[in-house]
């Protein structure tokens, strides 16, 4: 099981906790990632089309040429790549990308690379049961939010469609890893991260409600596919409950964290201190369950 | 069949349904019979006090649009047995909407004062001689955003909404972009430097809640991104007031431009701006404390990522459009 391994800029960036993780825990599940180097951001939805279309036409060419489908670790680098591969799925608007910007270093783009999150390849090509195999740790006793954000599972006519289950894998593997599911509103919300720069107050509100309602009730930590949406649960999160007037203290876990504590790597291997928020109380709490 | 209608109601001009007593009606209807078939036979036959909104039965004037079993929907083109197995029908005000009574929205504060904000009528470049002809695709995405019925369901579902309610939102963004659009229009600039102002296209998360809750597939989201995009591309990158937006994009695009991928402290230095004093001083807490757990990478020693140049072109390109 092979994949051509977008980490995105986060992950090596303001998350750079993420990128270990993902892959100490991939290696340990046998899921072969071939890291894209020559690559460009996907946009983020920041870059309008015009730019950033031609850049993930890019990215999907070499993948396309390597004959893997993109595996990533971000939720927002999945949603623009999956929105900018819709379009060029037309024929006419890729080979005039093609024609303008990828000719001319040899690639073309023939509109076949698949993007898949590796939230998805765990339940669409990897298998539960198979990754049942490889848990060592039960996470029982422990509750856990999940923090879909939006791009894991919108727009829907591209991202659940075809793939109803979608909206639940989350759910669902915590559920697979022992722990037990906080149930609370704003788990298909969006963080707030978005808009942090053109309206602070805005996002933090957001940020702050999602992470303040989850641990009311009664969530020892949060776990979300995206992190640009830690960024903001995490990274902000005294902000946003000094501005909701609230203490919250609700550790937030990266996907493949969560997993790897599951498959009996230590906190200190997933790097969980080097989060914002302070993950002590989680560990003490783990370490009980032990 | 039988059907149990349970229906928030509320007396006053509320601010939603919390908190609104339900009043519970059984009702007989027919096998194919709508949401709001039933509505108008309670109202009709038991309860002359409860109020809604109806008008075409056709799903064509979005005045019926209400949260039904948990969903913004259009009650007259909504089959009670395509949403209730248990013929039980929940009926509540659509979220984040002020409540005029019961199911009844204030519209005017819910909806209209947002859509006068984005000045919803057409201001050709000069009074035209004769009829302005168009070829049908110069028209197609306009066209799309013309089937808007004002239901505002697209609202209800938004993220921002709901902590401000201020903001102009998907349904009065699409407004606006049905004009900023329309090739016959002669304030298309004027009209995304407008929307670029605080509570307008920068201050939508694009969360895609909005194309999900739209019953006539506008994808009000997509059109806020296809302002945004115009807007960038013509230099607008924010309004007069919120010049942090600009300093945003252009941080980002230059250190994609120059490396390829992003240099994220970078971007949170230069959005607040060299000379923003306060701004960067509110940033220090958070960077220190990131610095010290190593979360925070050093900004501008950023290496190039190996075919950096080919996205160089590739700005360079859309640039001399």
């Amino acid at each position: 099981m092979q994949y051509a391994f977008y980490p995105g800029c986060v992950s090596k960036g303001g998350c750079p906790e993420l990128y270990p993780a993902a892959l100490k825990v991939c290696e340990r599940l046998g899921i072969d990632l071939v890291e894209m180097t020559d690559v460009g951001c996907t946009g983020a939805g920041v870059l309008p089309a015009e730019i950033s279309d031609p850049i993930n036409a890019r990215t999907f060419a070499q993948a396309e040429a390597q004959g893997l489908p993109i595996m990533t670790i971000c939720s927002t680098c999945t949603g623009v790549m999956t929105q900018a591969n819709a379009r060029l799925q037309e024929e006419r608007y890729r080979e005039a990308i093609n024609a303008e910007h990828l000719a001319e270093e040899g690639l073309r783009y023939r509109g076949a690379t698949k993007v898949k999150h590796l939230l998805w390849v765990l339940f669409e090509d990897y298998g539960l049961e198979k990754l049942k195999e490889h848990l060592t740790t039960s996470l029982e006793g422990l509750r856990v939010a999940p923090f879909y954000g939006c791009y894991i599972r919108r727009p829907s006519d591209l991202i659940t469609k075809d793939f109803k289950g979608r909206k639940e894998y989350l759910d669902e593997l915590i559920e697979a890893l022992g722990a037990e599911v906080t149930e609370y509103s704003g788990k298909g919300k969006c963080c707030g991260f978005p808009i942090l720069t053109s309206n602070e107050r805005n996002s933090l509100a957001m940020a702050g409600n999602h992470t303040h309602e989850a641990k009311s009730k009664g969530a020892d930590c949060m776990v979300t596919p995206c992190p640009l949406c830690h960024l903001n649960l995490d990274g902000n999160q005294d902000r946003a409950g000094a501005q909701k007037g609230v203490e919250i203290d609700l550790p937030v876990l990266h996907l493949p964290q969560l997993l790897g504590l599951a498959m009996g790597f230590s906190p200190d291997e997933l790097q969980l201190q080097r989060h914002l928020v302070d993950t002590r109380p989680l560990r003490e709490k783990m370490s009980v369950l032990a | 069949m039988q059907v149990t209608f349970n229906v928030s109601r509320s007396a006053a001009a509320g601010n939603g349904a919390a908190g609104a007593a339900v009043s519970t009606y059984e009702v007989e209807l027919a096998e194919a019979a709508t949401v709001l078939d039933g509505l108008l036979k309670i109202r009709d036959e038991q309860d002359g006090s409860l109020a809604f909104r109806s008008s075409c039965d056709r799903g064509l004037c979005g005045g019926c649009a209400m949260r039904i079993n948990k969903k913004g929907r259009l009650a007259c083109v909504l089959p009670v047995r395509s949403i209730s197995k248990n013929n039980i029908v929940n009926v509540e005000p659509v979220r984040c909407a002020p409540v005029a009574q019961d199911v009844r929205l204030d519209m005017e504060r819910f909806h209209w004062r947002k859509m006068k904000k984005v000045q919803p009528w057409l201001s050709p470049r000069q009074t035209p001689s004769r009829e302005h002809l168009l070829r049908d695709e110069e028209l197609e995405e306009t066209r799309a955003a013309m089937r808007c019925n004002n239901c505002g369901l697209c609202d209800e579902g938004c993220t921002v909404i709901v902590v401000d309610s201020e903001f102009l939102g998907p349904a009065a963004l699409t407004k606006g972009f049905r004009f900023a659009s329309d090739p016959r229009d002669g304030a298309r600039l004027q009209r995304l430097r407008q929307l670029s102002e605080p509570g307008g296209v920068w201050d939508c998360t694009h969360c895609f809640e909005a194309n999900g809750h739209c019953p006539q597939n506008i994808a009000p989201t997509d059109r806020i991104f296809q302002m945004r995009d115009e807007a960038i591309l013509n230099g607008i990158k924010s309004g007069i007031t919120n010049p942090k937006v600009a300093r945003h994009y252009d941080s980002f695009a230059k250190s994609v431009r120059q490396s390829g991928w992003l240099d994220e402290t970078r971007l949170a230095i230069e959005s607040e701006g060299y000379g923003n004093l306060k701004g960067l001083l509110k940033l220090l807490p958070t960077a220190i404390k990131a610095m010290k757990r190593g979360k925070a990478p050093l900004p501008y020693l950023h290496a190039k990522r190996p075919g950096a140049e080919h996205i160089t072109r590739i700005f360079e390109k859309a640039e001399e459009k």
